[in-house]
């Protein structure tokens, strides 16, 4: 029987029945020996010792717990009721650059917790804020300070070599007095934590004037410093500030925002938190698609007032990024230009800004002589804000690229997703700065910030004729093939399409990962496709159209189209394929329906309208891409989406009238994905030179879980509970098998 | 709560198959005979009303008479129902007659004139000082309670482990909850045992209470002697101390086994000991009338949409019951955190338990914070739960041959066309020679392949 090989493989894949026990003692934490306070139904959160916190969002002192947790760790997962928190270095590496200090951090956390502080939990926040956030780097009138309220770390950073000779001697006091630093007052810090949650005594320890010390380095080996600080050196990371204020050599750029731009407030809070003590701080700002990161950019721009340099992923968002600032700001078309490789547009005057792409700047080869005296530019110029969109999906040795040939006084991340499944989290903190702010979705939907979806997950069986094919071992490369181009697929496909555009006047995106269902689909439907290929003119046309033509209300894209392509007018989505188990994919995609439409009113809790946006995940039953599905759901599960499952679409007494009902056109459906050759439809490469998934879709050998972005997560197989409660059963391969099989496996 | 009646109304089962002489017996009693009266049906309770100061037999016609002639059928529930429990006693003479029995009128005629009285003599009130308070008593009862339940849950996670107090065994395994253990298996907590935890209290009390009669019985214990106790039971003052002395000898051995369920407290004091009904043994007589609506404790759990449950409990009972279909993740002094994950549920499925039942039971025990919620148990869980365990339905097993080994191409086909013809052909592979053919019909295959290779080809099941 040809199913043997295929049965085992499918079991390791699906079968996930086996209680295994030491695993399980494993995993549970036990806690129960940590002391409740007397009054501790009146605090909102518990602590463990292994960081993990543990959130009442019913208590009333939420909203202070939650600000404060949020500077202090990590959002692991926040639906309804509980949120659950980590507090990991980086986290608290976060808290400490925004100001919040290590005693502040425990008596906060201890004050908000039912229980004692286990001893653990307090080792580790001194032990990891014991040196993040003590030395700042500050330009200040185009001198590079390195700066600290604490004399004795100074002076320990002086004892490297490669610092000492980096130092700047004041010529006062030559040689041996290097002890002398240069004393000024700290600037007051507002907006951290809410005073009141602090307490009194807190906030006078607090208003405090401090004294920092600093001394000044060669602005040529700032970057040699700024090595030797990192974790894996002197482990002293340096957070950057920039006195944009004060800058006198630079050029002020003299824009502002509009008066109908009004930051929501949690753009606000997050512009509070980069811009706190008066200087901006570089750093990340993780907000959910369609909730205006774009504004939060263009607001930091207008407050420095200095030269910006943005980049973009990808030409359409250059064009977006250069349209927001005109819409949001008073920048006249002469202070900004766009560099891409269609749009080579020469500066104008000494200051404004540009937009472009991280490729563009990173980009090692021979360029054009036009291209060249730009990229001269850029590198020459001193910039006052970096603004870096969409961090997450850039490579870390591109980030190191674009960083060290820029130079810039303050670097702003902007994100959505800042999916932590890989090491590359690490580099973001050090080379752009910590995380400075990150919003709760779930509120921003309650508040109507942002647009309230219906998550489904679509079933869609397999047909017979299909799954036979899918399981022979001659098609394993052709599998994703069949499952994506299942005929009840489709037909869901179908129906959805159909349902939206005729009974909610809807606007659909339709995202295929898979090139050859993307073009089936689209041609089956009569529906305009957009993938890597498509010329950028033929792009904007067709998106042109999708905005305007009451005709056209359902577009088909690629991958092409999951990050940056800005289409405010869509709020369905059906994916019929994705990319493996790529949790930022599902996010990102989510996020082009996110921004709010409709009346204010009617999006609030309680208004007309429940839901105002689709997202359908269509997955063909008892395939990979079920256990992928589950996986890729997770983030969104996390920010307290829930997917509902709806197992029968169409309806059984309906889809007649759709495309795929007879046998007849099953089969030929059937004939077509087998005849297209192996690995059919993995789009291979990227025309778009601008782009920065270019080139990055070769076929890579990994293991699965990098693949699918399932790094750091293990996975585990279990065994159905034979004998309640009994040890799981090992499948012994000597031990004897039922004589049915024994002839099949000696 | 619908399964409380079913469990209490077998309660009454049992105690209407009592023999005749025995059950008269315990209406000599007061006690028994009010017990009785709570647990008839409405329609029943008024004909006892009614026929109380009848000293006649009364025609069976009069009685239709009372009945509307649409409303017959409830009629002769009630009658039925007198009948069995010997309220009413049927006398034949010209024609059929019933009569009250007199031993109940008896009884229920004093208490109803009287007021009953105190059931048994509480004990003096130097003694009364000393009874613990109703908080003490209640947390004492829970107490006693959930280590009876943990006994049937350490069987689950562990083997036997800590204190196990072997009548309780008995009872649980008397009720199938507990697996008898053999050569092969040890102690083991079984499906209905699974299902038996995710019950209510009260349905959980009156199925031991039912089987411990019944265990009493086989240990020797007078089965109407006790029943009439714990009838009994009921109609004591919570947290009031009554003397053991008083008692029968066999009941007060009885009592030491009470205490451990938790019905009540036992006490000693130097020359006379005392025990101390609790609240399960007062909702045991309440549960017995329809009307009874007893929450065992304040609802504790919070379901996610992200599949997590935070329990507000400490119990271990809690927990471990948590435990029996949730992955626990973390455990803190008043919140235990845990997951529904597929394996953790497939595992609950896998023992007996049903995605209903685990719904039930988040939903019955749901936090206060979250039980205005509608629905408690977000739907995108319960649904799921429901998909998982459909899922495991899907396969159906049907016993099969499986043929091979066939000498000629030509005997091959032949079998395969003659499975064919009979429509149970399941699988052929003729590259190989191998077919699948359901198993009842096996003997006829048999006998045709024979016949065709006169014994040459081997079959194995």
């Amino acid at each position: 029987m040809y199913a043997h090989n295929h049965t085992a493989k499918q079991a390791a894949m699906m079968d996930m029945d086996d209680p295994d026990d030491t695993v399980e003692e494993i995993q549970r934490q036990d806690f129960t020996k940590l002391e409740l306070k007397p009054d501790h139904a009146n605090r909102p959160l518990w602590v463990c010792a292994d960081g993990r916190i543990f959130l009442e969002t019913f208590s009333s002192l939420y909203k202070q717990a939650y600000d404060f947790l949020i500077a202090i760790a990590e959002p692991v997962c926040r639906p309804e009721s509980m949120h659950e928190y980590n507090l990991t270095p980086h986290s608290l590496y976060a808290a400490v650059s925004v100001g919040l200090e290590t005693e502040t951090i425990i008596t906060v956390l201890d004050r908000l917790s039912k229980t004692k502080l286990p001893k653990e939990i307090v080792d580790f926040i001194r032990g990891s804020t014991l040196n993040y956030g003590k030395v700042k780097l500050v330009l200040q009138k185009n001198r590079y300070f390195v700066e600290s309220p604490f004399p004795e770390v100074l002076q320990k950073l002086l004892r490297d070599d490669v610092i000492s000779r980096a130092r700047m001697t004041p010529t006062e006091a030559p040689g041996a007095g290097s002890s002398s630093f240069s004393v000024s007052r700290a600037p007051h810090e507002t907006g951290v934590a809410d005073s009141e949650l602090l307490g009194a005594d807190d906030v006078a320890a607090g208003a405090e004037e401090k004294e920092l010390h600093s001394f000044e380095i060669d602005p040529a080996q700032v970057e040699h410093v700024k090595q030797r600080c990192l974790p894996n050196a002197l482990n002293f990371p340096m957070l950057e500030e920039y006195d944009f204020r004060n800058d006198t050599v630079n050029p002020d750029l003299p824009i502002e925002l509009k008066p109908q731009a009004q930051p929501r407030p949690y753009q606000e809070k997050s512009l509070s938190k980069m811009f706190g003590n008066g200087r901006a701080r570089s750093g990340i700002i993780v907000l959910p698609c369609g909730a205006g990161k774009s504004l939060v950019g263009v607001s930091a721009a207008c407050r420095i007032r200095k030269s910006v340099l943005c980049l973009a992923t990808n030409a359409v968002s250059v064009d977006q990024w250069a349209f927001q600032f005109k819409l949001w700001s008073t920048v006249g078309d002469h202070q900004i230009s766009r560099f891409t490789s269609d749009s080579k547009e020469r500066f104008r005057g000494s200051v404004g800004v540009v937009v472009t792409t991280y490729n563009m700047v990173a980009f090692g080869g021979k360029r054009s002589e036009e291209s060249q005296k730009i990229i001269e530019e850029i590198q020459n110029r001193e910039w006052g804000l970096l603004l870096m969109d969409e961090v997450h999906v850039v490579p870390a040795h591109m980030f190191r690229k674009v960083i060290s040939i820029t130079k810039s006084h303050c670097k702003l991340g902007l994100t959505a997703t800042l999916v932590r499944e890989d090491e590359r989290i690490s580099d973001l903190n050090f080379l752009i700065g910590p995380k400075l702010y990150e919003a709760n979705w779930l509120d921003l939907v309650k508040g109507g910030f942002i647009a309230n979806v219906q998550c489904a997950e679509v079933w869609c069986p397999m047909t017979k004729e299909f799954y036979r094919e899918y399981l022979k071992k001659e098609n394993s490369r052709k599998k994703q093939g069949l499952y994506v181009m299942n005929p009840n697929k489709f037909r869901a496909c179908e129906f959805l399409i159909r349902f939206h555009e005729q009974q909610r006047g809807d606007k659909i995106i339709v995202f295929s990962d898979n090139l050859f269902a993307l073009r089936e689909y689209a041609t089956k439907l009569k529906k305009p496709f957009i993938y890597g290929p498509t010329s950028h003119h033929e792009r904007t046309r067709i998106l042109y159209a999708f905005k305007h033509s009451p005709n056209v209300n359902t577009v088909f894209l690629s991958k092409v189209g999951d990050n940056s392509i800005d289409i405010p007018e869509a709020n369905v989505i059906i994916q019929i394929s994705s990319h493996a188990g790529s949790r930022r994919q599902e996010a990102q995609r989510l996020g082009r329906i996110l921004r709010a439409k409709g009346k204010p009113k009617d999006r609030m809790a309680g208004g007309a309208e429940e839901f105002n946006a689709f997202f359908y995940s269509l997955v063909s039953t008892d395939t990979q891409e079920m256990y992928y599905s589950t996986k890729r759901q997770q983030f969104l599960i996390d920010q307290g989406y829930s997917f509902k499952v709806i197992t029968s679409l169409p309806p059984a007494d309906s889809g007649a009238e759709l495309s795929y009902h007879s046998l007849d056109e099953q089969m030929g459906l059937l004939t077509k994905v087998l005849h297209a050759g192996e690995d059919i439809g993995i789009e291979q490469l990227d025309e778009d030179v601008d782009d920065i998934t270019r080139g990055r879709f070769t076929r890579r050998h990994g293991n699965m879980s990098s693949i699918s972005g399932a790094d750091g997560r293990v996975y585990m197989e279990y065994n159905t509970g034979r004998g309640r409660g009994g040890k799981a059963k090992v499948r012994d391969p000597n031990k004897p098998r039922n004589s049915l099989f024994k002839k099949r496996f000696t | 709560m619908p399964r409380v009646r079913v469990v209490s109304r077998n309660f009454m089962e049992m105690v209407a198959a009592l023999p005749a002489a025995k059950l008269d017996l315990l209406y000599d009693r007061h006690w028994t005979c009010q017990a009785v009266l709570r647990s008839l049906p409405p329609l029943g309770k008024q004909y006892v009303m009614r026929l109380l100061y009848v000293e006649n037999a009364v025609p069976v016609k009069s009685l239709q008479e009372w009945a509307q002639p649409d409303a017959l059928s409830k009629h002769q529930v009630a009658i039925d129902r007198l009948e069995q429990l010997r309220v009413i006693l049927a006398e034949r003479k010209k024609e059929v007659c019933y009569r009250m029995n007199p031993k109940f009128q008896k009884q229920l005629r004093q208490a109803l004139s009287t007021g009953g009285g105190p059931p048994r003599d509480v004990v003096s009130g130097s003694i009364a000082a000393r009874t613990p308070s109703l908080e003490d008593l209640d947390n004492y009862a829970m107490k006693q309670w959930e280590s009876v339940l943990l006994q049937l849950v350490s069987c689950a996670s562990d083997g036997p482990t800590g204190p196990q107090n072997s009548f309780i065994t008995k009872v649980f395994q008397r009720a199938g909850l507990l697996s008898v253990p053999n050569e092969k298996e040890s102690l083991s907590i079984t499906d209905l045992g699974f299902q038996f935890l995710l019950m209510d209290t009260n349905s959980q009390l009156w199925q031991l209470v039912r089987e411990y009669v019944t265990t009493a019985e086989d240990r020797g214990t007078d089965s109407g002697e006790l029943i009439g106790f714990l009838l009994e039971l009921g109609f004591h003052h919570v947290g009031e101390a009554y003397g053991v002395n008083s008692l029968p000898p066999a009941l007060q051995k009885v009592l030491e086994e009470l205490a451990a369920l938790g019905l009540v407290q036992l006490q000693k004091g130097r020359s006379e000991s005392w025990y101390i009904p609790t609240k399960l043994a007062s909702n045991l007589s309440a549960s017995l009338s329809d009307s009874s609506d007893w929450q065992s404790s304040e609802g504790f759990v919070v379901v996610e949409t992200n599949f997590k449950v935070y329990a507000y409990t400490s119990s271990k009972l809690q927990t471990e019951i948590l435990r029996c279909f949730a992955r626990l993740e973390y455990q803190l002094p008043n919140l235990v955190v845990a997951a529904l994950t597929k394996e953790s549920v497939n595992t609950a499925l896998a023992s007996g338990i049903s995605a209903e039942q685990i719904i039930s039971f988040l939903r019955k025990h749901a936090h206060p914070h979250v039980s205005q919620r509608i629905p408690v148990v977000p739907e995108t869980v319960s649904d799921q739960l429901r998909l998982w365990e459909t899922d495991r339905n899907r396969v159906e097993l049907a016993p099969a041959y499986f043929y091979d080994d066939f000498p000629t191409m030509d005997i091959y086909e032949a079998v395969v066309a003659h499975a064919r013809d009979l429509g149970g052909l399941l699988y052929e592979d003729a590259s190989a020679r191998r077919l699948v053919v359901r198993a009842d019909l096996h003997e006829d295959m048999r006998m045709f392949i024979r016949k065709q290779s006169s014994g040459t080809a081997a079959q194995r099941r």
